[in-house]
């Protein structure tokens, strides 16, 4: 048998099935690769795996662990995901989330007046809150063309030690021990399983909300086209710069009604480092979820699985940086699995 | 100030700069240059005029080592040589500024002149680089400021930045290719006092342009390409600018006349359907883009916008489909003053748009092509209602169009870029014709396509005149103008020079009209 030369040849769209299968590699390679280091380091992967499963599936504990954990993930990855939608890229999900959480916490502690009223306004608290957050880097983008990955990021850290600072200082529990938070909010989000409250179906149907106006509204089909090609929106009469505003501060909402749900639904009071980085894993939901608002939920639960399967792996006496080195690793694969899915291999008989 | 009313004479003795023989260069399906001689001698500006398409970039690219000849030499003093790179034909002398600026914008003035340049000391100082800079501008007699950055200086000013650094790598032949088109009049004067001093010393000029009047005033000698060859070199002292438009244009135009009607027709009507009134586009810089242009567009006729690709055709398009709004002057739309309306507005009253850049600004490339079929009526029922999209109506209004369109669409999804060129104009211009009850605007519907697409592409525009509708046909293939227009109107640098009637049509006079000239006999 002849063997005919090997050639590689790009595609202009990927076969979603092989894109679906690279993905699934990319995943398999990283889990593969991690396995081995650990046990290079006297570890039995076969068993850590196997409690990792059986911490995060085996009990309804577990499971409702992630349920907590995947509600912050799926609506910062939202709000990088709507951004991207119209070209944007929204970095600053992270101080939107401070800034939501801010805002609800001031509506939480100072507002009196029946639980349910106060609840109401704290998630319109959270939701203006990460909206002022992303006002400025909005207007500058829209009116002077100012880069928002630039903006977006430094206003992180401006909230991040804003909430510090009121948290220790001026807001701080004086009643008790705990001095580096606020005392408890007045109202929460209530639990319906356990520990897992009312924001998990709400950011599921958020998203869904999101995916299915941007598919099936006129308002969705204008922003996809700014999106792909602002020029040929132009040309078309769409108004471009009024969608920008909108999808933008939609998109800082969004990261607003993350922090509100994590101090209202989660943690119930105000601390510093409450979002964990959750603002910068939006980032990386919405890239592995392609930019689709229905597939951050998925990507959103890879990400909490990986998350809470870093804390689980703490405990067996593993360092986060090993478990933040796999899910960079991770993505880094994807990223090439993506690619490579573009590709074909074919034989030309020599 | 000019020495040369008279016959041009190079030195006693001196042998060309420069000189071409039988140079060809062949892209898939088209030659652009062939056969082509050219001899360049020292102290001479030759100019090299030619229309869009005539082969004089492609030549010059040849001669700046960007392509190579597929056929004939190039010599220089005496000796054959081949470029392989730009960077050699800087090292025979050999030098060109281009339309478009190639400097560094973050970059000062001083930086631009030595980069990519073995001569830069190794270890300079802002100061020293400076230094060297000014030494330079002072040696040319070139005003440069050397520690300013690129971007804050004037086109004027950057023109002489780049001339600066072509001529500090001791360039013996300066190419320039459209250098007046970016410059105001003064400062063409002190560019033209500048190429003057240069050539006094020994060296050469290649003059681009299309300008009749400065290529007149400028040159010793003409060349005239046209075609990717070259037709003829005069004596500057000996031409005028009847015989260089004669040349230029050319004679030997195919006439195939698709003026006449179709038997129940629409005729063309006494009311005009879009009128411009005193029409001004003025850019940041306070340059006239379009300058107090008047015309009437009838419904049922073509009109011809003849003219030299980058005299206001772009802004033409732009004010007459509401994609730019006018700084002055009204646009009237079947009796309605449409100021303040937007691209929306103009495609509600009928007007559609064939953009010249129809992947850039006519479709989004990476969307499917159900969504940009139904770019311009997905905003109404079916595909619409109240403030609903319905993918599926999206879809079958796409197949419609598709179907008209006489494309083969395998799968609606896939995005609209893997269309071949031809495929895309035909969808942008079936999408635009439904909507064109009233105008179309088509700038440049046939660039790019080959013969056949263009032939359909000429039927459809036919086809809406037919129906009724007024057609604005923006091109740059004088042919195709005199093929489909009743009426042509010339634009030279934003203006309208003139409107032609395509009865009996004086090409020398279109060919006039284009490079900035009116005929005499116009004139009384």
């Amino acid at each position: 048998m002849q063997l005919g030369s090997l050639r590689l040849q790009r595609l202009p769209s990927a076969h979603p099935g092989i894109a679906f299968a690279a993905r699934a590699a990319a995943i398999l390679i990283a889990l593969l690769v991690a396995g081995v280091g650990v046990a290079i380091s006297g570890m039995n992967p076969f068993e850590l795996g196997g409690r990792v499963i059986s911490a995060s599936f085996g009990s309804s504990f577990g499971i409702e662990d992630l349920c907590v954990l995947v509600i912050p993930l799926i609506l910062t990855g939202l709000a990088v995901a709507v951004g991207q939608q119209i070209g944007i890229w929204n970095i600053g999900a992270e101080g939107q989330f401070y800034a939501g959480a801010f805002a609800a916490s001031a509506v939480g502690l100072f507002v009196p007046g029946p639980q349910w009223m106060v609840l109401i306004l704290m998630f319109g608290a959270g939701f203006v809150g990460g909206m002022v957050w992303i006002l400025v880097p909005t207007l500058a983008r829209a009116y002077a063309n100012v880069n928002e990955l630039i903006t977006t990021l430094l206003l992180n850290f401006v909230a991040t030690l804003l909430v510090y600072y009121v948290s220790t200082g001026p807001w701080r529990d004086r009643s008790g021990m705990a001095n580096s938070a606020t005392p408890p909010l007045s109202a929460e989000v209530p639990s319906f399983w356990g520990i897992v409250h009312w924001g998990f179906p709400i950011a599921i149907g958020l998203a869904i909300l999101v995916a299915a106006a941007l598919a099936y509204s006129r308002w969705g089909y204008e922003v996809r086209l700014v999106g792909s090609n602002p020029s040929a929106a132009r040309y078309v009469g769409i108004p471009v710069r009024k969608h920008l505003i909108t999808v933008m501060l939609l998109s800082g909402g969004i990261a607003g009604l993350a922090g509100m749900l994590e101090i209202a639904g989660t943690v119930h009071r105000l601390q510093g480092g409450i979002s964990n980085s959750f603002g910068y894993l939006g980032i990386m939901v919405a890239v592995l979820a392609r930019g689709s608002p229905i597939g951050v939920i998925f990507s959103g639960a890879l990400m909490a699985f990986i998350l809470n399967s870093g804390i689980i792996l703490q405990t067996q006496g593993l360092t986060t940086s090993v478990v933040l080195a796999i899910t960079g690793f991770i993505l880094f694969l994807t990223a090439i699995g993506d690619e490579l899915s573009y590709y074909r291999v074919t034989r030309e008989r020599a | 100030m000019k020495e040369t009313e008279n016959r041009f004479v190079p030195p006693a003795g001196a042998a060309p700069i420069i000189q071409l023989q039988g140079v060809a260069k062949y892209f898939p399906g088209v030659v652009a240059n062939e056969d082509v001689d050219l001899e360049v001698m020292p102290g001479e500006i030759h100019a090299l005029l030619g229309e869009n398409g005539a082969g004089k970039s492609t030549l010059m690219n040849i001669l700046t080592g960007i392509y190579q000849a597929d056929a004939g030499e190039i010599i220089i003093d005496g000796y054959q040589r081949t470029f392989a790179t730009p960077l050699q034909a800087i090292g025979a002398g050999i030098g060109m500024v281009h339309q478009h600026f190639k400097l560094v914008q973050a970059f000062t003035v001083a930086e631009n002149i030595h980069l990519g340049w073995s001569d830069t000391p190794r270890r300079a100082s802002a100061a020293v680089l400076e230094g060297r800079t000014a030494e330079l501008a002072e040696k040319f007699n070139l005003q440069v400021r050397p520690g300013a950055v690129v971007s804050d200086l004037s086109t004027g000013e950057q023109q002489r930045v780049e001339i600066l650094r072509v001529l500090a790598r001791q360039a013996r032949l300066l190419i320039l290719d459209e250098p007046t088109a970016v410059l105001t009049p003064a400062e063409a004067r002190e560019l033209f006092l500048a190429l003057r001093e240069f050539v006094s010393g020994g060296n050469a000029v290649i003059f681009i342009s299309h300008k009749l009047d400065e290529v007149m005033e400028i040159s010793d000698r003409i060349s005239i390409l046209r075609g990717g060859r070259k037709i003829a070199t005069k004596q500057t002292a000996e031409c005028d600018p009847h015989m260089l438009a004669n040349l230029m244009v050319g004679r030997e135009i195919v006439l195939a006349d698709m003026r006449t009607r179709a038997p129940g027709a629409a005729p063309v009507s006494r009311e005009p359907v879009l009128v411009l009134d005193k029409v001004s586009v003025v850019d940041g810089g306070g340059g006239r883009l379009l300058d107090e242009v008047s015309l009437e567009l009838r419904a049922g006729e073509i009109l011809g916008i003849a003219g030299v690709a980058g005299n206001g055709q772009r802004e033409l398009s732009q004010v007459l489909t509401g994609v730019r709004r006018a700084s002055s002057g009204q646009v009237v739309v079947g009796g309605e003053t449409l100021n303040g309306a937007n691209a929306a507005d103009f495609a509600a009253l009928g007007i559609g748009h064939i953009p010249e850049d129809r992947l850039n600004s006519g479709l989004a490339p990476a969307m499917s092509i159900t969504v940009n079929a139904v770019m311009r009526e997905y905003a109404r029922p079916p595909v619409s209602s109240g403030g609903g999209y319905n993918p599926r109506a999206a879809q079958l209004l796409a197949v419609d169009i598709a179907r008209a369109a006489d494309v083969a669409i395998p799968d609606f999804g896939m995005p609209v870029r893997n269309l071949s060129g031809g495929n895309q104009q035909r969808l942008v211009a079936r999408r635009e014709m439904r909507i064109a009850d009233k105008v179309l605007v088509a700038a440049y519907p046939s660039r790019g396509l080959d013969v056949g697409a263009i032939n359909t592409m000429l039927r459809y525009i036919v086809e809406l005149r037919d129906a009724g509708a007024g057609v604005v046909l923006i091109s740059e293939e004088l042919e195709e103008l005199l093929n489909l227009s009743d009426r042509i109107a010339v634009f030279y640098e934003g203006r309208i020079m003139g409107i032609v009637q395509n009865d009996n049509p004086d090409i020398e006079e279109i060919g006039l009209l284009m490079g900035g000239r009116k005929k005499k006999k116009a004139a009384a």
